[in-house]
């Protein structure tokens, strides 16, 4: 049983390790490769949080871990993890007839569409057909989002959906809580910016501002400033 | 402040989950007390998997196989009772919201300790009084578990509008079934090696079924019906759990409202690291803080505390204003203080890679810009008597606009300015 403050925990704790990983120093990183950087991470840190019991961490996982580049964060990230996943991490997702088995069914769907007889069914059994070509579509979306979905049965695959839902809304809350934060930063930021932008502003514009800033516990109330507070001005400047 | 509402909203939901377990745990308690007095029932089909309340479902569909076929027999016996007093379906004990998040957080725990731990302990509260009535359990053949496995991967997923009726009027058959129960003997069609005795039932391996009146029995179908049955039970959790499909009826259409969920799910993920991406240039992270920062309220609150960006490149900082900026950070006690009140706050600079907040600091935000009027006020109007230049105004203009208060800066301007 698993609280989904535990979830969301467990994921920022990976997640922040894995972008301690990610080099970010490189300057010559463009948007793109951050944010690829980023996602990455947080994909292999949403996964890991299952250790490995489900099909879809398994698969994206592996997924990640095919292109190169990528596997190495990958491998970084989960050194401290269980062992399924490092082997996950370290060989293929799937054998290799299981993809033989998936094309093999594409090929026998695709002449079944070309033979078929047109022949004249009752109305019931036609909407039963019809209703069942429809989930038939929907399951082969959800296949496809699901990750590692093409090769689970159909129960499984809701399981795996569920599982699914669970952690991409437990990523997707943490991740929109540090966006909130960066950019309430970031504002801080920039009215302070402006704060200082506005003294400097005064200050440059005429010495006795440079009174005001020097010394603000006597700025407001006492104006029995001289030289030497410049000079302190200078001094304090110089200090920092 | 949203930031530490919002997510503080988010976990009051989680409260509720607690009552209803330990309202759930009652009912069991009080169940076992009538069962010796209910009189002998068939057993259930899958369909009575529908009925259980939602803790005991998800365990039916998680343990291994094994105890799913002896608890199956066990539990459902069990809620019988339970489910008695409801005869109506609007009255059906399915999970409210407030217990579908625990719900759903516990069926992602596949074959976990906890579950066999639960497991074991129902299998000895309740094999006590299984034994003590020992005519009380009623089990129907049904087909072996490899038969059910071959048909899996051959079968799609089926489920045609009967099916789906078949599934929510399951209870009402089930319903009249108990009802007849009671009254009339049994003219429900069964296998022939139906009606076991209680203790065996815990060590046969296969799932007993009951076939419903007037369908079919041979094994095919029942083994279709039987994977159809979960495959139903498996998607009524996963409409309580995606918002909106509670009222949906149809396989389809609950799976194209699955589908929309996951992939805006997915494109939200794509979109957060994007915007992630575009504020940060690097993220620098301080493990030890972070770690220590982190109870259990890690997001409810104090969240800014832990994120320590590197370098903001919308700020436009040189060395002299990081340098005044620094200086005012003073002691000054019973004055107004410049900069930053919070204590623990140091501002960035190259070297210094590291910076925390204060909770205080963030709820905090406006006192900065109050701060810098109160600057220009007293530089127009102190006794040096400095006249305000354009670039004076345009800065206070600047300050209130990022604070917010645009028409106070607007409306500064036209005063002032003229």
């Amino acid at each position: 049983m698993r609280a989904p403050q535990s979830i969301k925990q467990e994921f920022l704790k990976k997640w922040i390790l894995g972008l301690q990983l990610c080099d970010f120093a490189k300057q010559n990183m463009s948007m793109l490769e951050r944010k690829k950087a980023i996602k990455l991470s947080a994909d292999i840190a949403i996964a890991s949080t299952r250790n490995g019991m489900t099909c879809w961490s398994r698969a994206l996982v592996a997924k990640a871990s095919r292109d190169y580049g990528d596997k190495v964060l990958v491998e970084r990230m989960l050194a401290s993890e269980s062992e399924k996943l490092k082997k996950v991490s370290s060989i293929g997702l799937i054998a290799p007839n299981k993809w033989v088995i998936i094309r093999s069914k594409k090929i026998l769907r695709k002449s079944r569409r070309a033979r078929r007889v047109r022949s004249s069914v009752p109305q019931s059994v036609l909407a039963k057909s019809i209703a069942k070509k429809m989930v038939k579509k929907r399951t082969q979306v959800l296949k496809s989002l699901v990750p590692g979905g093409e090769f689970m049965d159909d129960i499984s695959l809701i399981e795996e959906t569920l599982d699914y839902i669970i952690s991409l809304r437990a990523q997707v809350d943490v991740m929109q809580t540090l966006a909130k934060a960066t950019d309430l930063l970031n504002e801080r930021a920039k009215v302070q910016a402006q704060v200082g932008h506005l003294a400097l502003a005064a200050e440059s514009t005429a010495s006795p501002t440079a009174r005001l800033i020097s010394d603000p516990s006597e700025a407001f109330f006492k104006q029995t400033r001289e030289s030497p507070q410049v000079t302190r001005h200078q001094g304090h400047r110089s200090s920092s | 402040m949203e930031l530490p509402t919002g997510p503080g909203h988010r976990s009051s939901p989680m409260r509720p989950q607690s009552e209803d377990t330990v309202f759930d745990s009652l009912q069991f308690g009080e169940d076992i007390q009538h069962l010796i007095s209910v009189p002998p029932e068939n057993a259930s089909s899958f369909t009575a998997l529908l009925e259980l309340p939602p803790n005991q479902a998800v365990e039916l569909l998680h343990s291994p196989d094994s105890t799913l076929r002896t608890r199956t027999v066990i539990e459902t016996h069990h809620q019988k009772p339970y489910l008695q007093p409801q005869f109506n379906a609007a009255n059906l004990a399915f999970p409210t919201n407030s217990g579908l998040i625990e719900r759903a957080a516990r069926l992602s725990v596949f074959a976990g300790e906890n579950l066999n731990n639960i497991s074991n302990n129902s299998l000895e509260t309740s094999s006590g009084p299984s034994n003590s009535s020992a005519n009380l359990e009623k089990v129907v053949k049904s087909e072996p578990a490899e038969a059910e496995s071959d048909l899996n991967p051959s079968q799609p997923l089926v489920s045609d509008p009967t099916t789906v009726e078949n599934g929510a009027q399951n209870q009402r058959p089930v319903k009249r079934k108990e009802r007849e129960k009671k009254g009339k003997s049994s003219t429900k069609k069964s296998k022939s090696s139906g009606n076991d005795n209680s203790e065996d039932a815990e060590k046969l391996p296969y799932v007993h079924v009951r076939a419903r009146r007037g369908q079919a029995t041979d094994s095919h179908s029942l083994a279709e019906r039987a994977r159809r049955e979960k495959i139903n039970a498996r998607m009524k959790l996963l409409q309580e759990l995606v918002p909106g499909c509670n009222k949906i009826s149809g396989t389809a259409l609950v799976l194209d409202e699955i589908i929309n969920h996951v992939q805006s799910l997915q494109r939200q993920v794509e979109f957060l690291s994007m915007r992630l991406a575009a504020v940060n240039p690097r993220i620098d992270f301080n493990l030890d803080s972070t770690l220590a920062a982190e109870g259990g309220s890690l997001m409810d609150s104090n969240f800014p505390s832990m994120v320590m960006p590197l370098t903001w490149p919308e700020v436009q900082v040189n060395g002299n204003r990081q340098n005044y900026q620094q200086q005012w950070h003073f002691d000054a006690v019973n004055q107004p203080v410049w900069g930053r009140e919070e204590d623990s706050y140091n501002f960035i600079t190259p070297e210094n890679s590291l910076l925390s907040y204060d909770s205080s600091a963030n709820s905090d935000h406006g006192r900065l810009e109050d701060k810098g009027l109160e600057i220009f006020d007293v530089m127009v109007k102190g006794n040096n008597g400095i006249q305000a230049e354009i670039e004076h105004y345009g800065c206070v203009v600047d300050l209130l606009r990022s604070a917010g208060r645009v028409e106070e800066g607007f409306e500064f301007y036209q005063k002032d300015a003229f």
